[in-house]
Order: C-alpha cells, then sequence, then structure tokens
C-alpha cells in the first residue's frame, strides 16, 4: 500500500493504514448517501462520466504528488497541462499530424515544461512554491498569446470515439490508463534507485546529498515526470470533451492538492501513497458527481471541497507532530528504555 | 531566593522521566545539573520553568509552595532559563529584544529611547561592549548568550538557568561568559549550570546534582568534594571505561590522502597534510576554527580554489558529493545527524543501502527491499546496533545507535576513507566507549579515518596523530603519547600560540 517504505518502518504506519482505511469509509458514506438520496447516482450513465472525470483527477494527483514526495510543490499543473492540450489541437488540427505523434509531442512539450521548473528551482535555489506560480502565468500567458485562446474543435473524430467508449458498460478506458500510470508510479517509488531519490531528497535533502544522492537531478526530474503527467491529465480531457480548448486546466489546483493530500502524502516531503491519491482523487471525484446528480449546484461544490482540503490538512499537520513524537521526541524516554533494557 | 525541589516525579505513557527528586538551589551559588542523555535533565528544567507540571511532588520558592502553570508563572517567581535554542528576534535590536515583555511606553507608544537606555542599564552589568541598537542577527551565539542572560536580568530573575551555555561557543567566550557568571553569582543570584562538559563543571560550579536514570544520583555535592571520576560513576553507574585501542600499527608509508597547500572557497589557507593507509587522523580545534569547512571542501561540498588534493598519490579534482563518494571512495560522517547525517523517518535499511541504490541496482534501476536488506542487515548484525527490527525508522533509535547506523552506510559504500565529524556528540558515556572502538576497529580493517573533535579525550584516545588548526589554518601536528597533560598542554599551546597576547585583552572586553 505504501511505496515508500517498508510499511514496518513507518512510525506513523498506523495512522496511515487508518488513515486509508478512513477515507475509503467516507467514500463509501457518500455512496450511500448520493444513491438512497438520487438514485440517478449509480445510473450507468452516471458512473460512465463519474469514471471519465476520476480518470483525470487522478492523474492530476499524480502530478501534484510526485513533487510533494520532494518536498517541492507545483503550482503550474493546469498551465502545463493546458499547454499540452492546446499543442495536441495544433498538430492535429493545423498540422494534420496522426494521432499518437501529436500526443507523444503534447506529452513531450508538458514534460519539457515541468523539467524547465525543476531546472529553475534547482539553479536558483528559490522555493518552489514562487518559481512555479510564476511559470504558470508565464506558461499560461504564452499559450494564450500563440493561440489566441481559439478553441481546436475539429479534431479527428477518432478522439471523440475514444473518449466515449465504455468497457463493461459504464468505464472508461481512459480510467484504465489512470491506474496503469499508477501502478507505473507504484514500481517507480517502490521499487528504483530514482524513486528512492526522489523520497530521500525530499525528507532530508542535506543528508541525501551528503549520503550520495543527486538531490539537484531528483528534483528536476520530478518536475519534470509532473510536466509529463499534468500534460497526461489534459490529454485524457482533450479525449472527453473531443476538443482542446483554452479554459482547461484553470480548476485543477484545489483537486491536484486534494487527491494526495487526502491520501496521506506528506506535504513536508519523503512519503507518498499512490493507492491513498486515487482514493483521494476518488473523493474529489465522488463528492462532485454526486452534487452535481442531486442538482446542487457548483457553488456548494467549492465550498466544500474547500472544507476537505482544510480538513486534509489539519490531519496532515496532526500526522506530522504524531509522527515526531512517536520517533524525534521523548528522547527522555527512548533513553531511559534503553538503559532498562540493558541494566 | 532558595529554590527548594522537594520528591518531583513526571510520568510520560508508558515510562517515568522523573522520580523522587529533591534538592535545594541557593542563592549565591552556581549549581551544576548533570546527566546523560535521557536521565531526566530536560524534563525537570521544563517543570521548573513552568513548561511541565510535575505528577508528584512539589516546588517551594523561599519555603512557600509554588505552582507553575506556564512559564509566565515561573518568570515571575524570579525564574528565567536561557535555553540551547535562542529565544530571541534577529530583526530586532538588542535593546527590542531585552525590553520585549515590558516595552516603556509613552503616550501609548514605544518609547524608543527608554527601551535602550533601560536595555543599557541591565547590559552594563555583565557585558557594556554590545551596542543596543545592532540588530540581534548580527551578534556572535556567545553575545546572543550574554543578551539572553541581560533580558533574564531585566526581568529580574533570581534563579538563573543556563540550558548547555557553551555547546557552540569558543573556549574564550566560555571563559568570558564564566566571568559573568561568577559576578551574577557573586551578587547573589541562583546560578543552575547544565553542562556535558565535566572540565567546565569542575571549574565553575560550586555544587553539582547528578541524576540518572530519573533518579538523584548525587544531590547538590560540594564540587570540592567530588572529582572527574566520581561524577562520572554517578552519572553512569560504574566506573568510567576508556576503549581499548589495542596496538595499532600505522604503515606510513602509505598517503591515501594528502592536501598540499590547498586554500578554500571557505577561507582556508595553505592547508598541506598526509592521511596514511589505516590512520586515525585527529583534526582538533575551537569551534569555528575551519574543522567542519575543511571536511566540506575535501568532499566536494566546497571548492578548493588552490594547491592539489591527492588521493593514493594521484591528484584530483572533486565536483561533488556523489563523485567523492562513487569515484573516490570518500565518505564523510556530519556532527548534526539529524539534519545532515540520517533520514530519521526512513528505516534503517535505506539508510544504510542509500549509499548504494546505484551501484545494487539492475540494468533498468530496478532494486527490491530484499536487495537493500542483504546489504543492510550483516552490517547491523557486526555492528551490533539494537534495534528490534532493521525496518524501524532511524528517528527512533538512541543517538549511539543512530551513529552506528552512519558508519554502516559508509561500510556499506565500501569507502576508503571516512571523515567522521563529533563522532560522539550527544551520546552518552556508555555507548561512546562503544563508538570509539568501532573507529578503532573500521581502520585496523584499512580505512583511514580523519577525525574532527573538539572532545579533548576522545581525541587522545583515539588519534593516531593530531593536526591543530585554528584560524582556517593548520597550526602544528603532534605525535599522540596518549599522555593527557603533557598532550592536552600541547595542543591547547598551539591554539592559543597565535593569539596570546589578543587573548587577555578579548577576555576583558567580553568580561
Amino acid at each position: 500500500m505504501t511505496p515508500s517504505s517498508d510499511s514496518r518502518a513507518r512510525p506513523s504506519w498506523l495512522a496511515e493504514q487508518s488513515n486509508l482505511i478512513g477515507l475509503a469509509a467516507i467514500i463509501i458514506l457518500f455512496w450511500f448517501l448520493f444513491t438512497s438520496l438520487a438514485p440517478g447516482f449509480v445510473s450507468s450513465f452516471n458512473l460512465f462520466a463519474l469514471s471519465r472525470s476520476l480518470a483525470v483527477d487522478i492523474v492530476i494527483g499524480f502530478s501534484t504528488m510526485v513533487v510533494l514526495a520532494t518536498g517541492g510543490m507545483n503550482l503550474a499543473i493546469g498551465s502545463i497541462g493546458v499547454c499540452a492540450v492546446m499543442a495536441s489541437g495544433y498538430l492535429m488540427q493545423t498540422i494534420g499530424l496522426p494521432i499518437p505523434v501529436a500526443m507523444a509531442l503534447a506529452l513531450l512539450l508538458g514534460a519539457f515544461l515541468g523539467w524547465l521548473n525543476g531546472f529553475v528551482i534547482v539553479r536558483s535555489g528559490v522555493n518552489s512554491f514562487i518559481i512555479t506560480l510564476a511559470s504558470a502565468s508565464l506558461f499560461l500567458g504564452g499559450m494564450l498569446i500563440l493561440s489566441k485562446a481559439q478553441t481546436f474543435n475539429a479534431l479527428p473524430p477518432e478522439i471523440a470515439a475514444f473518449g466515449r467508449m465504455r468497457w463493461g458498460g459504464f468505464v472508461s478506458p481512459l480510467l484504465l490508463v489512470a491506474l496503469a500510470i499508477g501502478a507505473a508510479l507504484v514500481v517507480l517509488f517502490r521499487f528504483t534507485a530514482l524513486g528512492r531519490e526522489i523520497l530521500a531528497a525530499g525528507a532530508n535533502p542535506r543528508a541525501a546529498e551528503l549520503s550520495g544522492v543527486p538531490v539537484g537531478r531528483a528534483i528536476i526530474i520530478a518536475h519534470t515526470l509532473s510536466g509529463a503527467l499534468a500534460a497526461s491529465a489534459g490529454l485524457m480531457l482533450v479525449f472527453r470533451l473531443g476538443a482542446a480548448m483554452p479554459s482547461i486546466g484553470q480548476d485543477w489546483l484545489l483537486p491536484s492538492f486534494l487527491a494526495p493530500v487526502l491520501g496521506g502524502t506528506l506535504l513536508a516531503g519523503g512519503f507518498v501513497s499512490v493507492v491513498g491519491t486515487i482514493l483521494g482523487a476518488l473523493l474529489v471525484t465522488t463528492l462532485r458527481s454526486g452534487l452535481l446528480v442531486m442538482q446542487i449546484g457548483n457553488f456548494w461544490l467549492q465550498l466544500f471541497l474547500g472544507l476537505i482540503l482544510l480538513a486534509a490538512v489539519m490531519i496532515d499537520r496532526y500526522r506530522g507532530v504524531y509522527a515526531e513524537r512517536r520517533s524525534l521526541g521523548r528522547k527522555t524516554n527512548l533513553g531511559r528504555k534503553e538503559s532498562g533494557r540493558r541494566a | 531566593m532558595r529554590l527548594t525541589i522537594e520528591g518531583i516525579g513526571k510520568d510520560f505513557p508508558g515510562v517515568t522521566a522523573l522520580d523522587d527528586v529533591s534538592f535545594e538551589i541557593l542563592p549565591g551559588e552556581t549549581h551544576a545539573l548533570m546527566g546523560e542523555n535521557g536521565a531526566g535533565k530536560s524534563t525537570l528544567i521544563k517543570i521548573i520553568t513552568g513548561l511541565y507540571r510535575p505528577d508528584r511532588g512539589r516546588l517551594l520558592v523561599d519555603g512557600k509552595p509554588v505552582d507553575f502553570t506556564s512559564p509566565r508563572d515561573a518568570i515571575a517567581a524570579g525564574i528565567s532559563a536561557v535555553h540551547q535554542e535562542r529565544n530571541l528576534i534577529p530583526r530586532f535590536t538588542v535593546g527590542e529584544n531585552i525590553m520585549i515583555e515590558r516595552p516603556p511606553t509613552r503616550n501609548g507608544v514605544i518609547d524608543f529611547d527608554k527601551v535602550h537606555s533601560e536595555a543599557r542599564r541591565f547590559l552594563d552589568m555583565i557585558d557594556p561592549t554590545i551596542d543596543t541598537r545592532t540588530e540581534v542577527r548580527h551578534l556572535s551565539v556567545a553575545q546572543m548568550q550574554i543578551v539572553e542572560i541581560a533580558k533574564a536580568l531585566s526581568l529580574e530573575a533570581r534563579v538563573l538557568l543556563l540550558d548547555e551555555p557553551t555547546a557552540s561557543i569558543t573556549g574564550h567566550e566560555a571563559d568570558a561568559l564564566f566571568a559573568v557568571v561568577r559576578r551574577l553569582r557573586d551578587e547573589g543570584k541562583a546560578i543552575v549550570f547544565v553542562s556535558h562538559k565535566l572540565e567546565e563543571v569542575m571549574a565553575i560550579s560550586d555544587r553539582v546534582t547528578v541524576l540518572r536514570d530519573g533518579r538523584i544520583a548525587a544531590a547538590g555535592q560540594p564540587i570540592a568534594q567530588m572529582d572527574r571520576g566520581k561524577i562520572v560513576t554517578a552519572m553512569i553507574g560504574r566506573e568510567e571505561r576508556v576503549a581499548e585501542m589495542g596496538t595499532r600499527s600505522v604503515d606510513r608509508t602509505k598517503t591515501v590522502m594528502e592536501a598540499r597547500n590547498v586554500a578554500t572557497s571557505l577561507g582556508h589557507k595553505n592547508v598541506s597534510f598526509q592521511l596514511h593507509k589505516g590512520e586515525i587522523l585527529g583534526l582538533y580545534g575551537l569551534v569555528g576554527a575551519g574543522r567542519t569547512e575543511l571536511a566540506r571542501a575535501l568532499i566536494g561540498d566546497a571548492r578548493i580554489v588552490s594547491g592539489e588534493l591527492r588521493l593514493n598519490g594521484n591528484p584530483v579534482t572533486i565536483p561533488d558529493v556523489p563523485t567523492a563518494i562513487r569515484r573516490h571512495r570518500l565518505g564523510y560522517i556530519s556532527e548534526d545527524r539529524k539534519a545532515e547525517g540520517l533520514i530519521l523517518t526512513h528505516p534503517i535499511r535505506s539508510n544504510i543501502a542509500i549509499s548504494v541504490w546505484r551501484r545494487i541496482a539492475s540494468a533498468l534501476g530496478l532494486i527490491t527491499r530484499a536487495d537493500e536488506r542483504r546489504i543492510a542487515h550483516p552490517l547491523v548484525e557486526k555492528l551490533e546496533v539494537k534495534t528490534p527490527s532493521i525496518e524501524q525508522a532511524v528517528g527512533k533509535l538512541s543517538g549511539g545507535n543512530q551513529q552506528k547506523v552512519s558508519i554502516a552506510k559508509w561500510l556499506a559504500a565500501g569507502v576508503e576513507i571516512l571523515i567522521i565529524d563529533e563522532p560522539t556528540v550527544g551520546i552518552d558515556i556508555k555507548t561512546k566507549t562503544a563508538i570509539h572502538e568501532l573507529i578503532g576497529e573500521i581502520t585496523r580493517e584499512g580505512l583511514s579515518v580523519l577525525l574532527i573533535s573538539s572532545d579533548m579525550p576522545e581525541m587522545i584516545t583515539l588519534a593516531d596523530r593530531i593536526l591543530v588548526m585554528r584560524d582556517f589554518a593548520i597550526a602544528g601536528t603532534i605525535e599522540n603519547t596518549r599522555r593527557y597533560e603533557p598532550m592536552s598542554r600541547e595542543i591547547m599551546g598551539l591554539i592559543h600560540a597565535g593569539s596570546a597576547d589578543a587573548a587577555p585583552a578579548a577576555e576583558t572586553a567580553h568580561g
């Protein structure tokens, strides 16, 4: 469940697991609630819509998660996403490139913009918050100037067809793409030297550096990956909407933090939970879809999501304090136990 | 003011931190409070200063019971503490910091002239050289301590707690601080002096109280009746054992590291030395002499701007730390285990394997936990790291076991040269010996060690030769004869040689 390290190792293991179980319980509760209040919630039409937007929410969450792992953040994911979206639209509609080539190039653009963020952060030593805040505006502005904010809505018909595709009655293939990305991230953080280096750099950059971890490179790679994931989320929306629109990505910021933070990824860095991020995204999507089906307005959704993020951050804070108390504090007690054992 | 600690006890979940602790602190005395890490000193200080409330027993001020519910109550009763973590605001001036609790006002606004004149009055009692209009961030650590003491005086403190006051200041600054402490004591203040350093305690205190495992091991013993051995015995419950280094035969014909007139971007000049295979080369000096900075330059964390560094006879330029480790088999153990040494929230397994992740990964960059365990497990056994599991988060280990994990990390990496910075700082006396023996053992197996330490007995126990550093340059090299007295005299001689004339002047200025 927890890709960063063996479960027994974590002082906050119990908190971690109970967090995932609690999250799953809350999701089930909402499903019961929405199903009983609005039977349309579990119609195959709504489930299909839900699976499509869940796919996007998951990947948006991953995009932020990989940067949180380094103890940084990326406020530019919406801007990177829309740049990739518009690039894919331009390449397919105006240039007429085949779909896979256009998609690959759009992903590369996302990765490049993420790399740019990482490079500037590492080279300048300035906090990722401010760098990505600036680059978010920069990328968005650049895209608007170049595209003149024109929607590309004459894309090849296969795009929309793929977006409408259903497996098993209500599962969008996009969801499987998102889960496949999740599996790849589990492998990355659990089974590769690179993933470990990213987590080590997040947990204690100085100690990691002095242990031979190329910390700067780990941070740049995490940002590159974040850019590529943001681009993937954008392209998923292109499939869903059948068009490349310049308004994509504007509302990503909140859900991008909600999913990983709800799922137990530490804001301080050094620990990620892929499964938690998926569950976090599921909660966000469930709320959005449920409120929609119950015809409660979007305004309420914003209020709810804000409340939930606040609650999640409080839990994160508590977890941090708890973990610290368990592992670092109480030197007194540890020392005493130690001497007690020896005596 | 007489402060009586009467039968104090304090429990934390699952553990009794303090049990039946009683002693008295009298006006006009310097009372040393000693004990190993975990003996209960910090808990006791927190109770005296109102941060914790005792579960049993009581505090009496001049015979009257008091009940502190917050630090404010303790301050009102005349008890102030100067903690290791500074409680000053860096961007405020000295005067503003001293008067921050009750700033003088006129017509509802702060009267800054009066802030500085009042602050001046308190500061003049101890150190007239500090300007009250300087921002605190421009002061040295020692000066900040003086400001904190002045702040305590402004709060009419009659009991002053100094928690490890000399931990991060130089010998001269410590002497100046002791002069202040003596003056305040002579004026009738009670000074509680918490320190690990036996020499200091012997020099400055009138009486000593020792805690061991949360209980009193010696209560208010006059220092005249104690000696080093008695205090150590009280602290550890048995006699001190010095690490048995065995016969050390170092082959001085094989030089593994050589610095020739090295100057660094951090300000070192003309640093030359040779480290032989299997040797422990000590690097002694006061805090601020440039020892840790030299280590940083050697491992590629700072630049060598001129001169030459040779490893195994070949001139090298080390661009960064990963290169030092991978290509040159050169590792560094920081004095600050928590901030720079280990990843506390990660398990022992990955803290050891971190140095070889790249090496043990398959062609695709894949590693499993089993791969890491194969590296870490034998070392955990060999170094006798006391832990229930190799998956334990390193932050939960004791200081001594954390240090063993640090050493294991470098053994895993297969380094040939290891720079160890203050290997036993914050580690209790019992474990210290084990760490010393471990360092001796790894050098017998062929590793060469550059040992940085401010702990003279440690230096003389471990080092084969001692480089003495002063002002970012090498002041001299001494063969270790293992005779403590002449060795320490010779070392201190080298340290103070250049500043013999300046030293008394500096002391007067500070005092």
